[in-house]
């Protein structure tokens, strides 16, 4: 009896992007399909503009396809205006940059609570939930440190933490761990894998860290803005594993 | 007001350049606000000094121009005069090089206290004024600048009549800001008499004091009829249009001053827009990163035009502020210094607060409006894949 997967919370069907650079046409994302099951940890994968930064854009709602469907959460994007996209991120998106990109002006908590400025909850709950937040992130005693006191690691914690603050269907992260060292980046896969087991989160990321190999549950690999299937997808994990040494995922 | 928190702690960002913007706003507005007082505060000056029952007689052709000294009989004729004094310029200079500083005048000592009633000057003064041929009734402005009191006796030197006059100082015009010298006609007439010439027998101004308000036109109408096709045909106006006629000469001053003073508030608007644009564009990896999470062009747009106004409308209250206290410091001081004089009837009213503060508004949001909505109507992909 074949076990039953969980409903996709990301389907991609027949996905193409094209952008005008100058005179010339990029085919940045050619025909890609695929569905992503709600709590799974996925990565993207791939050499520098294979598509996987644009394949990102588009699931997380910041960019629209020039072709194909993109559905989130039950939510097809195509027909989202520019204002819409940006209410929609807000309620069904986290989002986790490779430079942490927090606000310099404001500390831990502020920065965590900034998202909960786009929701209804009052003065007093918005800081409440953003140290509820710190606190699954291990930085329960940084509240009120600015992002100049805390360490790369522990930033990119802080931009996770904002990312979760609004109870997000899906996080996003782009090359979280590419601007940490080798610890740091261990503990922020770990992290992002906790919160897809501990709060059922489904998280997509891409990187070009062959660790993260041992924490995904799916990577996909993408290359010249084609999904690799089969063969051709399997040489490519191997080739990444290569780079950092083949490791089976922890608890997997 | 939940993005209030967001808007102080970007604009204590970069503290020196928000002082720096803040004060060039402040100084503006400050600018602005006590050139504004400019025409209001002339015609506080015209107000205080005019009556509105005092009527100038003078030569059609110009006040430099003289009249008959005969003609003043004939205007104390007409019917509802109360009063009528001719005065004439003496054009005395005080041991300042023959310069002229202060307005001082040959006037019939019979009559003068009775067209300047609100002078207050004291009944034994105008007495003595009449008593001494070479006494002089000498306002308290000059009194002050020049340290002089009740009984001092000082030496005029004409520039318009060949002569050089003793007077003693019998009396004083209490008003604290007249600046006039008034001596005796005679004393005068007898003067340019022993140079051998033939004496005064002429008058440049004849001033008239009307016993009802109502009857300034009549009189003034009437008096212009008694001298038509004369060799001096005269042109009489109120006291209050005389002296706004004399002020009138300013008048193109300040309104070229005003429209420096508008193109350093366009200035003020530039800088502010440039401080905005760079405060935008130093930013843009943040507004990229608000846009992704989900701030839309709204909240973008509005936070950052916040940001420009909040800045310009603190500056510009500031601005007001201080030029309403250094109005008052000069009205306070104008009391001690003769120096500033007149600068004490120049008031910030409501009417230029308000304008002061509705420039700040402008500054804010001419300087605004630009960048932020240069920032916030890109697309978030183009945004990102600028910054990152």
């Amino acid at each position: 009896m074949q076990a039953q997967l969980p409903e996709p919370v990301i389907v991609i069907r027949n996905v193409s992007r094209r952008y005008v650079r100058g005179v010339d046409e990029v085919h940045a994302l050619d025909d890609v399909s695929l569905s992503i099951p709600t709590g799974h940890f996925v990565g993207f994968m791939g050499p520098s503009g294979s598509g996987k930064s644009t394949l990102l854009n588009l699931v997380s709602g910041i960019d629209r396809p020039s072709a194909g469907e993109v559905i989130v959460a039950g939510q097809k994007l195509n027909d989202l205006s520019e204002d819409e996209l940006a209410q929609w991120r807000a309620g069904h998106v986290g989002l986790i940059f490779q430079f942490f990109n927090l606000m310099p002006v404001l500390s831990a908590r502020d920065n965590v609570a900034l998202p909960l400025l786009l929701t209804h909850l009052s003065k007093t709950e918005r800081p409440r939930r953003a140290e509820i937040a710190l606190g699954i992130v291990g930085l329960e005693h940084r509240l009120d440190h600015f992002p100049r006191t805390l360490s790369g690691g522990e930033q990119q914690r802080v931009a996770i933490a904002r990312a979760i603050v609004t109870d997000p269907d899906i996080i996003v992260a782009d090359e979280p761990t590419g601007d940490l060292d080798a610890r740091n980046a261990e503990a922020i896969l770990s992290l992002l894998r906790q919160l897809k087991h501990d709060f059922g989160k489904t998280v997509v990321m891409v990187t070009h860290d062959a660790r993260a190999l041992r924490y995904v549950d799916d990577a996909y690999h993408l290359d010249k803005g084609v999904l690799l299937e089969g063969e051709e997808a399997r040489l490519a994990a191997e080739a990444l594993r290569a780079t950092a040494g083949h490791v089976p995922a922890p608890g997997r | 007001m939940k993005y209030l928190s967001l808007v102080i702690a970007n604009l204590r960002r970069n503290r020196l350049r928000s002082v720096l913007t803040a004060g060039a706003i402040m100084l503006a507005v400050v600018l602005v606000c006590l050139l504004l007082t400019l025409p209001a505060g002339l015609d506080a000056i015209v107000e205080n000094a005019s009556s509105n029952t005092r009527i100038s007689v003078h030569n059609k052709a110009g006040i430099v121009y003289s009249m008959p000294a005969s003609f003043v009989r004939k205007v104390r004729q007409v019917d509802g005069v109360a009063a009528a004094v001719a005065t004439t310029w003496f054009g005395g200079a005080y041991e300042e090089a023959g310069r002229v500083t202060f307005p001082n005048f040959a006037v019939e000592v019979e009559h003068i206290g009775a067209v300047y009633p609100d002078y207050a000057i004291k009944p034994e003064q105008l007495a003595d004024f009449r008593r001494y041929r070479d006494g002089a009734i000498v306002g308290r402005q000059i009194m002050r600048k020049y340290r002089w009191k009740i009984g001092d006796r000082v030496t005029l030197r004409s520039t318009v009549w060949p002569v050089d006059l003793d007077f003693r100082i019998v009396g004083e015009i209490a008003d604290e800001d007249s600046p006039y010298f008034w001596m005796n006609n005679e004393y005068l007439d007898q003067a340019l008499k022993a140079q051998g010439g033939a004496g005064l027998g002429i008058t440049g101004m004849i001033w008239v004091r009307a016993g009802d308000p109502s009857r300034v036109n009549s009189i003034m109408r009437t008096i212009d009829e008694l001298s038509r096709n004369s060799e001096a045909e005269t042109a009489c106006e109120t006291e209050k249009s005389f002296f706004s006629n004399m002020f009138g000469s300013l008048q193109g001053f300040i309104t070229i001053m005003i429209i420096v003073t508008a193109l350093v508030a366009l200035c003020i608007v530039f800088i502010a827009a440039n401080t905005a644009s760079m405060a935008v564009r130093e930013r843009a990896c943040e507004i990229a990163v608000l846009k992704a999470i989900g701030f839309d062009r709204r909240v973008i747009f509005a936070t950052l035009l916040t940001e420009t106004a909040a800045l310009s409308i603190a500056a510009g209250s500031a601005g007001v502020l201080l030029a309403v206290a250094i109005t008052r410091a000069l009205r306070m001081f104008s009391g001690w210094s003769e120096a500033l004089g007149p600068l004490g009837a120049f008031a910030v009213s409501a009417p230029v607060v308000f304008q002061g503060l509705a420039l700040s508004v402008l500054v804010g949001l001419l300087a605004g409006i630009v960048p932020a909505y240069a920032a916030a109507r890109r697309p978030v992909v183009e945004t990102l894949h600028e910054v990152f």
